[in-house]
C-alpha cells in the first residue's frame, strides 16, 4: 500500500509542486515568498514555511513518509525512528518528523540510506514482537503490520528458535473499555501524549529503561477518562484494542458506513461498522469542523445498548392492563381512533433523539389533528427573544472557534461531560493558544486550570454591573467566549439567566471591543435533536405539561422519567413512539416501534446548528419501522394524510420550514444576535439565589445519559469499573 | 455543454448485444424472466435518432460526442426499482481512524443506500436481496463519480469534502519554559 504510494510520487516528479497547487496545504500560504524555504523532496521542489519538518514538507508534495510514533494531532516524540530519510551531506539518517527543513535541502525518501534505515528499524522492533497477527483484533488495520510488508527485510535473522529471549510484558488492567496486550507495544507513546496533552489525565507512562521498558500506569488503575477509547484507534500495533469489540469482526469483512453521532449535540461524525446486520463497532470519522479525529466513550461503546431492550413490535395495552404485540394495522388503526376522538386535544413531546424528518411529520401531523401543543422535553425559556431568533439557542462561534478564542467563561456547564469534544477543543486551545477559562458552577474536574468564579447565578449580575473583579480579564480579553449550558434554562429562573447571560455577552463584547463577527454568546445544548427541533418551531419543556389538556399524550422517544411519572392523569390515552422500552414505553397505551440512529437516513442539527445526517447501517430488528413513515401511516389512517411519501419529499417540506435544516456539513451563520440582546432586556431580570448545579459532575453520571446508553451492558460496566477505582486506597481523591 | 464520454468505444459492442442483456442481468428480481418481446429490443438506430440525437464524431476517431448526458439505463437491463428508488452517496474515501495511512484517501467512493437485510430460515445466515448495497464503486474524480450516476440516472448525493487544518508543530514545543506545551515526563 504505501509501496504504491512512493511510485506515484515517483510518477510526478520532475515536477514542481507549490503549496497554494496541493489541497493538502499542510501550511497556510504566506503573504511574501521570500520567507519560504525551498526544500527537495525525491526531487520535488516545495516552498515550505520555516519551521515546518521533514515530514509535513514531504506530505505538501504526497510523499507519505512511514511512521509509528508520529501522530498530526500529538506532539512530535521522535522515538519510533521509522521516519528516518536521507538529507543529501548529512553523514546519518534524520528523523523527519522531528527535523524541521532548512533551504536548499534534498531530501531522499527511498534511496538505498534510507531504505536500509528503515529495515533495520523494522527489524529492531519485530525481534521483541510476537507474531500472533492471525489472533490479534488490529489484523488488517495495523500499522506494524503494513510497513513490514513494504519496508521491512524479506527474511529474518531472529534466530532464538528456543523461545528463550522474546520480550513478554504483563498486560494491564486499564478498565472495562481498553484491553491490553502489552507484549505487542513498540514504544511509540502515542497514547502517554494522548492522555497527557488531550485527555488530560496524566494517567498512563513509562517504566524501566531499554528492552525493560514498559507502557502503563505504575499501580494498575483504571485509565479515568472519557475519551478512552482513542487510545485503541492512536495505537499502531494491536497493544490497545477495544475490549467490547474483541474477536467479534475483521476490519476487512465489516461494511462501513458513515454517519452522525446523536448521543449527545457535538454531531462528532462516525463511522458505523456492520457486519450479519449487527453494529460491530463505531470509529470517529475524520472532521475538522466537528469532532477533529476522536471521539468520546459514550459515543463509540454503547452501541451494545442498540441491541437490547429494544421495541421491535407494535403493541397495545388491553384491558387487563398488559401490552399485547398486535398487527401494526390494527395497532395503528387503535392509536387513529384515540387521536380522532380527543378533539385536538393532544399533547406531543419529541425526545432527545428524534431526526428532524421524524420532528417535522410528527408536528405536521398534530397540528392537522388540530392541536399546537408539540413540546420537546429540553427547556428554552420563550421570553425575550425566545426560540425566534436562532443565535440565542446557538453555539454560535461554532466549535472551531474556541480555537481562536482567548478567554471562555463556562456559566452552568460541564463541556467534559456535556460534550466532551468541545472539551477537548478548549483543552486543545487551552495548551497550545494560551486559553484562559473561568467556570460559574459547581467546582469539577475540567482537566485544565481554570478560574472559579464560585457557584451562584448572581456573579452574573455582578459582573454585567461591571463590579465584579472578573470584569478586568474580561476587558483585556481580545476574543472572548461565554458558554452558556442548555441544562441551566430549566431553571425556575431560566429565563432571567439566559437574559443576563445575553447582556452579559454584548457588554463584554463591548468592553473589550471585539470584532463585530466575532459571537461571544453561545449556548451549549444537551439533546442531538434540540436545535432542529426548534427550528421547526416546537415548544420547548414539558414542565407546565400538567396544566395541559391531554386526551392524548403522544411521545415521540420522550423518556425524561421525572416529568413524564407524576404529571399524566390516568384518563389520559398514551401513545409512545421511539426505540427503546423504558420510561415512555411503560406508561404507554400503544407502543409503535421506531428505529435507532443507525437504522435510519435522518437529519440531525448539532449545538452549532450544523446540519449532518445518519445513515442507515443496519436493518432494524422485528416490526420496527422510520419514524417518520409511522407518523405517515398514522396520519393516512386517521384521515389527515401528510403531503409526503418519499424521504426526498419530506426534506422537501423540512427545506420549506428551514433551509438550513437540508443543507448538510453547513453551518448557517446566526445573525440578528443585537436584537436578540435588546429583546432580553424586557425579561425580568430577577436571578434567584439558590446556587447553578450541573447534572454530569463526575466521570461516573457521563455513562448513562439517554435509553441507547442506559440499555448498554458495557456502559453500565464503565460505571461500576470507575466507582470501583475510587475505592482504591491509591485513589488520589481528586474527581478524575 | 458537451460532455465527453471517455469510454464510449467499451460501451457501444454492447448496443449488438442488446437482445441478450436480459440474459446477463443481475437483478435480484424475478421480473427478468419474463420473455423478450421485440417492442424490448432497441435498435441502435433508433437510440442514435430519437434519444441520443446530437451524437457527434469527435476529432479523435475512436471517441464519440454527446451534446446530452449519455443514459444507458434503457439498456442496461437494470430493473427500475434498483435505479429510481436507489440514492447514491458519492464521498472521499475517509481515513481510518485505526491507521496513519492515506494513501486510499484518494479515490472518491460512490455508495449505495443500504436495503434491508434478514435472518436466512435455513441457515441463520444474513442474507439480503439486494446485488447494489455491497458494492463500492472507487472513482478517481468526483465529475467521473458524478458521470456514473447520471449515466444510470441514479439519484445521488456528494457529501463534502472533509479538510485538514492546518497544523504548526516542532519538537521544541516539548521543552518550551513558557508555554503549556511543556512535558515533563513521558
Amino acid at each position: 500500500m504505501l509501496r504504491s504510494s512512493i511510485q506515484k510520487a515517483a510518477k510526478v516528479s520532475r515536477r514542481c509542486v507549490h503549496i497554494g497547487n496541493t489541497n493538502k496545504a499542510a501550511v497556510a500560504k504566506p503573504s511574501a515568498e521570500q520567507t519560504l524555504l525551498e526544500v527537495y523532496i525525491d526531487d520535488k521542489k516545495v516552498l515550505v514555511e520555516p519551521g515546518t519538518t521533514v515530514l509535513q514538507a514531504a506530505a505538501l508534495v504526497g510523499v507519505e513518509i512511514p511512521r509509528f510514533c508520529y501522530h498530526e494531532r500529538l506532539a512530535i516524540a521522535g522515538n519510533c525512528r521509522m521516519c528516518l530519510v536521507e538529507i543529501e551531506k548529512s553523514p546519518k539518517p534524520v528523523a523527519a518528523c522531528a527535523m524541521p527543513v532548512m533551504n536548499g535541502w534534498r531530501v531522499k525518501t527511498n534511496s538505498e540510506m534510507t531504505r536500509k534505515a528503515r529495515e533495520g528499524v523494522m527489524e529492531f522492533l519485530l525481534v521483541n514482537h510476537p507474531l500472533d497477527c492471525p489472533i490479534c483484533d488490529q489484523g488488517g488495520e495495523c500499522d506494524l503490520q503494513d510497513q513490514s510488508m513494504a519496508f521491512g527485510s524479506d527474511r529474518s535473522r531472529f534466530t532464538d528458535i528456543d523461545f528463550s529471549g522474546k520480550r513478554a510484558v504483563e498486560d494491564k488492567d486499564i478498565g472495562p473499555l481498553v484491553k491490553t496486550i502489552m507484549t505487542r507495544c513498540i514504544h511509540c507513546t502515542r497514547c502517554i501524549r494522548f492522555a497527557s496533552e488531550v485527555a488530560g489525565v496524566d494517567d498512563l507512562g513509562t517504566t524501566g529503561r531499554g528492552s525493560d521498558m514498559q507502557v502503563g500506569t505504575y499501580i494498575e488503575k483504571m485509565f479515568l477518562s472519557e475519551l478512552s477509547g482513542n487510545v485503541i484507534d492512536l495505537c499502531p500495533v494491536g497493544a490497545l484494542t477495544s475490549k467490547p469489540y474483541s474477536f467479534t469482526a475483521r476490519p476487512w469483512e465489516t461494511r462501513k458506513i458513515e454517519s452522525i453521532d446523536v448521543l449527545d449535540a457535538v454531531g462528532s461524525n462516525i463511522v458505523v461498522s456492520t457486519r450479519t446486520n449487527e453494529v460491530m463497532r463505531i470509529l470517529p470519522l475524520l472532521n475538522e469542523q466537528v469532532n477533529e479525529e476522536w471521539l468520546a466513550d459514550k459515543s463509540r461503546f454503547s452501541y451494545d445498548g442498540l441491541k437490547t431492550q429494544r421495541l421491535a413490535f407494535p403493541m397495545v395495552k388491553f384491558d387487563s392492563g398488559e401490552l399485547k404485540a398486535v398487527e401494526w394495522e390494527d395497532t395503528l388503526k387503535h392509536a387513529a381512533q384515540a387521536l380522532n376522538n380527543a378533539n385536538g386535544q393532544i399533547v406531543g413531546i419529541a425526545g432527545p433523539l428524534v431526526d428532524a424528518e421524524a420532528l417535522i411529520a410528527f408536528k405536521d401531523l398534530l397540528n392537522k389533528l388540530g392541536s399546537e401543543h408539540v413540546y420537546t422535553e429540553n427547556a428554552f425559556p420563550l421570553s425575550g427573544s425566545g426560540i425566534d431568533i436562532r443565535a440565542s439557542y446557538l453555539f454560535n462561534s461554532k466549535i472551531v472557534g474556541i480555537e481562536q478564542a482567548d478567554l471562555v467563561l463556562l456559566i452552568g456547564t460541564n463541556p467534559r461531560y456535556d460534550a466532551p469534544l468541545i472539551n477537548t477543543r478548549i483543552r486543545k486551545s487551552y495548551v497550545h493558544n494560551e486559553l484562559d477559562v473561568a467556570l460559574i458552577g459547581p467546582k469539577i474536574d475540567l482537566t485544565y486550570d481554570y478560574e472559579h468564579l464560585g457557584n451562584s447565578a448572581s456573579t452574573v449580575k455582578d459582573l454585567i454591573s461591571g463590579s465584579h473583579p472578573f470584569n478586568k480579564r474580561l476587558a483585556q480579553a481580545k476574543k472572548p467566549l461565554i458558554i452558556l449550558g442548555a441544562q441551566q434554562l430549566k431553571r425556575s429562573d431560566g429565563a432571567a439567566l439566559l437574559a443576563a447571560v445575553q447582556q452579559l455577552a454584548k457588554k463584554t463584547a463591548e468592553i473589550s471591543k471585539v470584532d463585530a463577527s466575532w459571537k461571544v454568546f453561545n449556548l451549549l445544548q444537551e439533546a442531538a435533536s434540540q436545535v432542529a427541533a426548534l427550528d421547526l418551531g416546537y415548544k420547548p419543556g414539558i414542565s407546565n405539561l400538567k396544566s395541559l389538556p391531554a386526551k392524548v399524550l403522544y411521545l415521540l422517544g420522550a423518556d425524561d422519567s421525572d416529568v413524564l411519572k407524576e404529571s399524566i392523569p390516568t384518563d389520559t390515552f398514551v401513545i409512545y413512539q421511539g426505540h427503546h422500552g423504558e420510561t415512555g414505553a411503560e406508561l404507554a397505551d400503544v407502543i409503535f416501534p421506531g428505529v435507532t440512529y443507525t437504522e435510519k437516513q435522518g437529519t440531525y442539527v448539532n449545538t452549532e446548528g450544523r446540519a449532518q445526517q445518519t445513515l442507515n447501517a443496519v436493518t432494524p430488528p422485528g416490526y420496527a419501522r422510520t419514524d417518520w413513515k409511522i407518523l405517515r401511516a398514522l396520519s393516512e389512517i386517521a384521515g389527515k394524510t401528510l403531503e409526503y411519501e418519499t424521504l426526498q419529499e419530506v426534506r422537501k417540506r423540512l427545506e420549506e420550514v428551514s433551509p438550513n435544516l437540508t443543507s448538510y456539513g453547513n453551518v448557517q451563520e446566526s445573525n440578528f444576535i443585537a436584537q436578540a440582546t435588546e429583546l432580553s432586556k424586557s425579561v425580568k431580570n430577577n436571578l434567584e439565589s439558590k446556587p447553578i448545579d450541573l447534572k454530569l459532575k463526575k466521570l461516573e453520571d457521563y455513562f448513562m445519559t439517554d435509553v441507547i446508553s442506559r440499555s448498554s451492558v458495557t456502559m453500565s460496566k464503565c460505571i461500576q469499573a470507575v466507582l470501583k477505582q475510587k475505592q482504591n486506597k491509591y485513589y488520589d481523591g481528586v474527581e478524575k | 455543454m458537451a460532455v465527453r464520454l471517455q469510454y464510449a468505444t467499451r460501451i457501444f459492442p454492447i448496443f449488438n448485444l442488446t437482445k441478450l442483456h436480459r440474459a446477463f442481468s443481475t437483478s435480484s428480481c424475478l421480473k427478468s424472466d419474463k420473455p423478450l418481446k421485440d417492442s424490448d429490443v432497441i435498435a441502435v438506430e433508433s437510440l442514435n435518432k430519437s434519444k441520443y440525437p446530437s451524437v457527434k464524431e469527435s476529432k479523435f476517431s475512436d471517441e464519440l460526442i454527446y451534446e446530452q448526458p449519455f443514459i444507458i439505463t434503457d439498456i442496461s437491463g437494470v430493473p427500475e426499482e434498483h435505479i429510481k428508488e436507489r440514492l447514491v452517496r458519492i464521498a472521499k474515501a475517509p481515513k481510518n481512524a485505526m491507521q496513519s495511512g492515506t494513501n486510499n484517501t484518494n479515490v472518491w467512493v460512490l455508495q449505495f443506500d443500504t436495503r434491508q437485510r434478514w435472518e436466512n430460515n435455513l441457515i441463520g445466515w444474513v442474507s439480503s436481496g439486494d446485488p447494489l448495497s455491497n458494492l463500492q464503486l472507487h472513482f478517481n474524480t468526483l465529475e467521473e463519480a458524478i458521470a456514473f450516476c447520471k449515466k444510470n440516472c441514479y439519484p445521488y448525493f456528494i457529501e463534502q469534502e472533509k479538510s485538514i487544518a492546518p497544523k504548526k508543530k516542532s519538537y521544541a514545543y516539548n521543552f518550551s519554559w513558557n508555554k503549556r506545551t511543556r512535558v515533563s515526563t513521558k
